[in-house]
């Protein structure tokens, strides 16, 4: 099957008054139809850089893509014009993002900003048969049947007594409804690609599990291709199929999800795993990452992980490491395993 | 082993104003009736979803907040009422480290005088001595001496939390509150954090009272967990019998609902419904109407009192009645 997503040897830039920022060193990345992909890894990174390259919205200048293509469904996005960008978005991609608060307009009720991007998304999306055919509805009916759809929207997410709370304000809705507000909007679009950056990290767990529930269910009646962004591994291992594990602007290692966790092969990813506290570690036994992440602006030499490494070489200080296949569907960029394996 | 802190009663209410000329409406209850004990050298874990009012325990404890009522016995010395002077010196012995490093640490000093200011306020120490006492401070904690000149800003947050911790340690207290002491933090860094305050509690003696709402965090760190919803103790024990017989539908459902970074773990999943709300009937157990277990019919007009239902476990639920049997539960 061909990649509903792929983003090669993307390269980008921000240009600081303190020199220029290497914020992701060539990322690749593959997702297909119906995926549900992780992407991990701490502050800094460039989880999310790597994400919103695809809707395009990062904001050039500072940012400078200087090499990479990204190829959606066959198409190159970095190629096209803002217009046409504004109908990709439209037609085929949503987002939610961490922060429910300050994504919603405070002085909107929840009708009028779930009804615009309803009505947006079929204006710009085109996928909904749009208002020109047939017979011209007036701007009240198309806005009653975007009504409808908005509460069918909130139907699908979760939230009770739709077509009553439709009418009420932000403020009224607590955190982990106005997310779910959120997931509703970037669903009014049918999008085919749906990308969360860190969609639970500002709910509480309880809350957090709900939304997780509601995102595999989606998956599962929508058909949808979910892009994940955490940095919580356990969210992973609990909502996804595959994981890619990014450090300082590539991606280090790549694999199912049971596999990354039971056969972590990267250096990087066995620290991260044996940070988390988990059962049955006693007293004294958490194992942190010595060191602190890396400065974009004059990143280390060769692999970039090499100074908090302790398996490092003497390659490991020189040369970038290419990813390498260690096992089925797993690679890994590190030079402890052989290109051959 | 002596009881280092305990907590009678505590309640703290915030008035909601309204209506004409502003007047006492309502009572936010963000602590109501919580009563704990912590002993010498031992960490309590503070857990709760936002809301909960673990915060608010942790500033009455300082008495940064004034508690409506209720009393807080320090090394068994009321501390609830105490007056400006011995608060200032009860100061020195419990401390507090703060959730957001960044807005902690004030940006116009540098951190030579963040730690260097609670020496020249409990112990009048300036000058070389001060100095001598910070740069040992910030070895202890991980900090370099080329350090001592910058600004909180040139570092990272982990490093941040080491300065706050190097201030808290200062004064040589023997409590210190922790509130969400890592959850600013990435998970490499939070393992960093969280030994150095083991070691340092091996190291100087210290008793934690450990606010977080991170399961895992908590069972790591702490000897024992206290649970709370809406102010209120749902739920005491040891860490070990929290996490493997936990009794109270509420902590079933917390703990199903960590995220364990293990795909292979089966259990069951137990999703509540709704959210925390304060909105709940004041009469009956305020997690009723999101309880998944079984409903009786007191549920929802006796509010269940905080009963041993096992050896050291108390539990607030009609569900588990105390050990001796025969007890307050029953009576209407």
């Amino acid at each position: 099957m061909a990649d509903l997503l792929n983003i090669e040897d993307l390269h980008l830039e921000f240009h600081t008054y303190d020199g220029v920022a290497k914020v992701l060193a060539g990322v690749d990345l593959k997702m297909q139809r119906g995926d549900v992909l992780g992407l991990v890894g701490e502050t800094g990174c460039g989880k999310s850089m790597t994400a919103l390259s695809v809707p395009r919205l990062i904001p050039m200048p500072p940012g400078k893509i200087t090499e990479g293509r990204v190829t959606f469904d066959g198409e190159d996005i970095l190629s096209k014009s803002e217009g046409e960008m504004e109908t990709f978005r439209a037609s085929h991609l949503g987002m939610i993002f961490q922060d429910p608060v300050t994504n919603l307009n405070p002085l909107f009720t929840i009708r009028e900003q779930l009804v615009d991007s309803v009505l947006y998304q079929q204006a710009r999306g085109q996928k909904v048969p749009g208002r020109w055919k047939g017979f011209m509805p007036s701007v009240r009916q198309l806005r009653a049947e975007a009504q409808e759809r908005a509460v069918e929207l909130m139907r699908l997410t979760g939230i009770p007594d739709g077509d009553k709370r439709i009418f009420e304000y932000p403020h009224q809705f607590s955190g982990g409804m106005r997310q779910r507000v959120l997931i509703a909007m970037a669903l009014a679009g049918d999008p085919d690609l749906l990308i969360a950056d860190e969609p639970t990290t500002a709910l509480d767990v309880t809350i957090q599990a709900q939304i997780l529930r509601l995102i595999r269910s989606l998956v599962k009646q929508l058909g949808l291709t979910v892009l994940l962004i955490t940095h919580n591994l356990g969210v992973v291992a609990r909502s996804c199929e595959r994981v890619a594990v990014m450090y300082s602007g590539r991606v280090v290692e790549e694999s199912p999800v049971r596999e990354l966790f039971k056969n972590p092969k990267h250096p990087y990813t066995r620290g991260l795993i044996n940070a988390v506290p988990q059962k049955d570690v006693s007293r004294g036994g958490l194992i942190g990452i010595p060191g602190m992440i890396p400065n974009l602006i004059d990143p280390p030499a060769g692999c970039r992980f090499h100074p908090r490494c302790e398996q490092a070489m003497e390659i490991c200080r020189r040369q970038v490491p290419a990813a390498i296949a260690v096992g089925a569907e797993h690679k890994a960029s590190c030079f402890l395993y052989p290109e051959d394996a | 082993m002596s009881r280092l802190l305990e907590i009678n009663h505590l309640k703290k209410y915030f008035p909601i104003r309204g209506g004409l000329l502003n007047r006492r409406v309502a009572d936010f209850r963000a602590v109501d009736d919580v009563s704990f004990t912590l002993q010498e050298g031992k960490t309590l874990g503070l857990v709760g979803e936002s809301g909960s009012g673990k915060t608010t325990i942790g500033k009455c404890i300082l008495r940064l907040l004034e508690p409506t009522s209720g009393q807080i016995l320090y090394d068994g010395q009321d501390i609830t009422h105490i007056k400006a002077r011995e608060l200032r010196r009860l100061r020195s012995e419990i401390q507090m480290i703060y959730q957001a490093p960044a807005a902690s640490l004030n940006g116009r000093m540098t951190v030579g005088q963040i730690i260097g200011e609670p020496l020249w306020i409990h112990e009048k120490l300036r000058g070389d001595e001060a100095r001598d006492r910070v740069l040992e401070l910030m070895t202890v904690v991980g900090l370099k001496e080329e350090h001592y000149y910058r600004y909180p800003h040139e570092f990272s947050g982990g490093q941040q939390q080491r300065i706050g911790i190097a201030r808290a340690l200062a004064v040589q207290p023997r409590l210190i509150v922790l509130d969400e002491p890592t959850s600013a933090l990435d998970v490499s860094v939070q393992a960093q954090i969280l030994n150095l305050l083991q070691d340092l509690q091996d190291q100087f003696d210290l008793t934690y009272l450990f606010i977080s709402h991170d399961l895992g965090v908590v069972r790591y760190m702490c000897d024992e967990v206290a649970l709370l919803y809406l102010g209120k103790i749902v739920e005491v024990a040891k860490t070990e019998v929290i996490f493997e017989e936990p009794k109270h539908p509420y902590t079933q459902a917390l703990i199903s609902a960590i995220p364990e970074p293990d795909p292979d773990l089966q259990r069951e999943e137990i999703i509540i419904r709704g959210d925390l709300s304060h909105a709940f009937p004041q009469k009956g157990c305020p997690f009723a109407p999101r309880c998944h277990a079984e409903k009786l019919a007191s549920c929802d007009s006796v509010l269940p009192p905080l009963l041993e239902a096992d050896r050291g476990h108390l539990v607030a639920c009609h569900l588990h009645p105390a050990l001796s049997a025969s007890s307050a539960s029953e009576s209407p």
